[in-house]
């Protein structure tokens, strides 16, 4: 199903959509653009190139309360709390959505499945939105993402000057399609063309890499690659394909409850055992454990590197200590034959 | 089809406490009928103590026992302090099993050496229980077991007593210094292992301990002629989910908390000595 709506009449489909269940799109905040729930004025901004964080807060959310307890005497009380209602994704982009595929597969393909997981992917219709400009830092083409389609998507969508065209690919995505009834109208088959978006090429020889990783464990790159990090942790935060949580307790002795947070490998606390002893102590440890889950062991498990080229961490890390540099420090580079 | 939310903790009651060691206690623990659940030897639970928190725990009972987990459990942390303030009733949440457990069919017909150091019999127990309740299918029992002094050793009734009453069984005790009325061997467990001069043939040796024993018997096991295969031990990582997700016990392609604990040196071999 292909339907269309003018630019300008898109804030009476958003107000629309909301009245559904939560709305999120990109939203500019201040500097920042967030994926955040619609509201009445919003400034929304379909243009960005990429959120600063990516849209995966939607399915393993940065917290996530998930039991209640109560204590009185010897007894112990916990009831789960479900998550929340449905929600609709507008305007997320290919390279994230292909992220949330990743994800999928740890959260969903390894058993047992999280059910937390499991029920905020059901009860969310994507609408991912195709690039319509792509910034230095956008490397999705090395990861075999297009950026003007999302295959794993409800509904895609794409943008031009004056109009919006929706293409439904699920039956959720149809039913939310037509749900919208006249604020849509039928698009003919060939609606609008456009130029495919160029992302950059930072000249990466992939093929073969998570297999040469498992020789480079002591590799003296290490050494150097780590030693500019400091510990901030931003990259996993911005990072879609980051999936590390922690799960703590909130309150006192009589009530309180359980939650699920995002956490990071980057933190020296990650790996930390009661009585101190700790696997990985020092930075150098922690970036090689970063690193080496993306690019070795996340494909060693299943078969694709666990990177989507969103370049949101070289965008964000305060001393360009990205992927794209670790990849090259470790062997990725393609060496041009003369 | 929903899920269970694999997060959510079953309701479990403490039946006793036993004070093992100044700093070591065994909880019995039931769930809300029986068992809480079904598991093998090696595997391990998430306990938890509001609003302190979860932490894993190895199972130190044998599956065998039906009426209780048993976890006895060393005063090192906030979850485990905090379980050590509990008195019998009190309730306190369970999840698990979770882990991969002993090779228990691999290791049917061989000759089986224990060794283990101060907390690390605790693992070693369950399976050294279901042996003894499956007593046919295994080759003779050498047990070596140390600590740092008498006063240090799990389940001395047993370690001093009952085991060495199995058929087929023996037991060697060590402690690291002179005690007073100490009979047993002084001097650590890796030499005393080595003075031991255990073959290689048809046996299988199970360590668990403190890291640097663990370190030093593997060498001494290796001096022995034992092969990589033939060795097996237990990780201990920081745990939060137990199923392979949270990422903290990631080694290499491996999550110690669902491929692991139990290892086989082979197989440690290939990972990253990141542990």
């Amino acid at each position: 199903m292909k339907k269309i709506i003018a630019r300008e009449k898109l804030p009476e489909l958003w107000a629309h959509l909301s009245e559904q269940g939560p709305l999120f799109l990109p939203i500019q905040d201040g500097p920042v653009v967030l994926f955040q729930p619609w509201f009445e004025g919003a400034e929304i901004n379909l243009d960005a190139v990429n959120s600063a964080v990516s849209p995966k807060d939607l399915f393993l959310p940065r917290e996530e309360t998930f039991m209640h307890y109560r204590c009185s005497g010897k007894q112990l009380e916990m009831t789960p709390v479900e998550p929340g209602e449905p929600v609709t994704a507008f305007g997320v982009h290919p390279c994230d959505l292909k992220a949330i595929e990743l994800l999928d597969r740890v959260f969903l393909g390894q058993e047992p499945p999280d059910a937390l997981y499991q029920q905020r992917r059901e009860n969310t219709t994507v609408i991912a939105l195709s690039c319509s400009a792509a910034d230095p830092f956008c490397f999705c083409g090395d990861f075999g993402v297009d950026p003007a389609d999302a295959p794993g998507a409800d509904i895609m969508a794409h943008l031009s000057d004056d109009s919006m065209l929706f293409e439904s690919r699920t039956e959720k995505g149809a039913a939310l399609l037509e749900q919208a009834g006249d604020l849509l109208a039928d698009a003919p088959e060939e609606t609008f063309s456009r130029e495919a978006v160029q992302t950059a090429d930072f000249n990466l020889q992939l093929e073969g890499l998570a297999e040469n990783l498992k020789d480079r464990f002591d590799d003296p790159a290490w050494d150097q690659l780590y030693k500019s990090c400091l510990g901030c942790g931003v990259c996993t935060y911005v990072c879609p394909t980051c999936y590390c949580f922690d799960v703590e307790d909130f309150g006192h002795e009589a009530e309180g409850e359980r939650f699920r947070c995002w956490d990071s490998c980057m933190y020296g606390h990650f790996t930390e055992m009661a009585g101190g002893h700790n696997p990985r102590p020092e930075r150098k440890e922690r970036v090689r454990q970063r690193f080496l889950h993306k690019l070795q062991y996340y494909p060693e498990i299943h078969d694709e590197i666990a990177c989507v080229g969103c370049g949101r961490c070289l965008r964000s890390c305060p001393v360009n200590l990205d992927i794209v540099q670790a990849i090259k420090a470790l062997g990725g580079e393609k060496i041009e034959k003369r | 089809m929903k899920s269970a939310n694999l997060l959510m903790p079953h309701m479990a009651t403490i039946l006793d406490i036993t004070e093992e060691t100044p700093d070591i206690k065994t909880l019995r623990v039931v769930g809300k009928e029986g068992l809480p659940f079904d598991f093998m030897p090696g595997q391990c639970a998430m306990l938890s103590v509001p609003p302190v928190g979860e932490a894993i725990f190895s199972i130190t009972s044998s599956p065998t026992c039906r009426e209780c987990l048993e976890f006895s459990i060393k005063d090192v942390g906030s979850v485990s302090g905090a379980l050590h303030c509990l008195v019998p009733g009190q309730q306190i949440g369970i999840r698990g099993p979770y882990g991969n457990g002993f090779p228990v069919d691999e290791m049917k017909g061989k000759d089986l050496l224990f060794i283990g150091g101060g907390i690390g019999l605790a693992p070693l127990r369950s399976l050294i229980g279901y042996c003894f309740d499956h007593r046919q299918d295994f080759g003779h029992i050498d047990i070596v077991y140390g600590a740092r002094s008498p006063a240090d050793m799990i389940r001395k009734s047993e370690v001093r007593e009952t085991w060495r009453e199995q058929p087929d069984t023996s037991v060697y005790l060590t402690v690291d210094a002179e005690f007073p009325d100490w009979d047993g061997n002084v001097g650590f467990v890796p030499n005393y292992v080595s003075e031991l001069a255990f073959t290689p043939e048809n046996r299988i040796a199970i360590t668990c301990g403190p890291p640097i024993m663990i370190k030093f018997v593997l060498q001494a096991l290796d001096k022995l002629q034992f092969s990589p295969e033939q060795v097996i031990t237990t990780l201990e990582m920081r745990m939060k989910c137990g199923v392979g997700k949270c990422g903290r016990c990631n080694l290499g392609p491996v999550y110690v908390c669902k491929d692991g604990p139990v290892f086989s040196l082979a197989e440690l071999n290939e990972l990253p000595a990141e542990y």
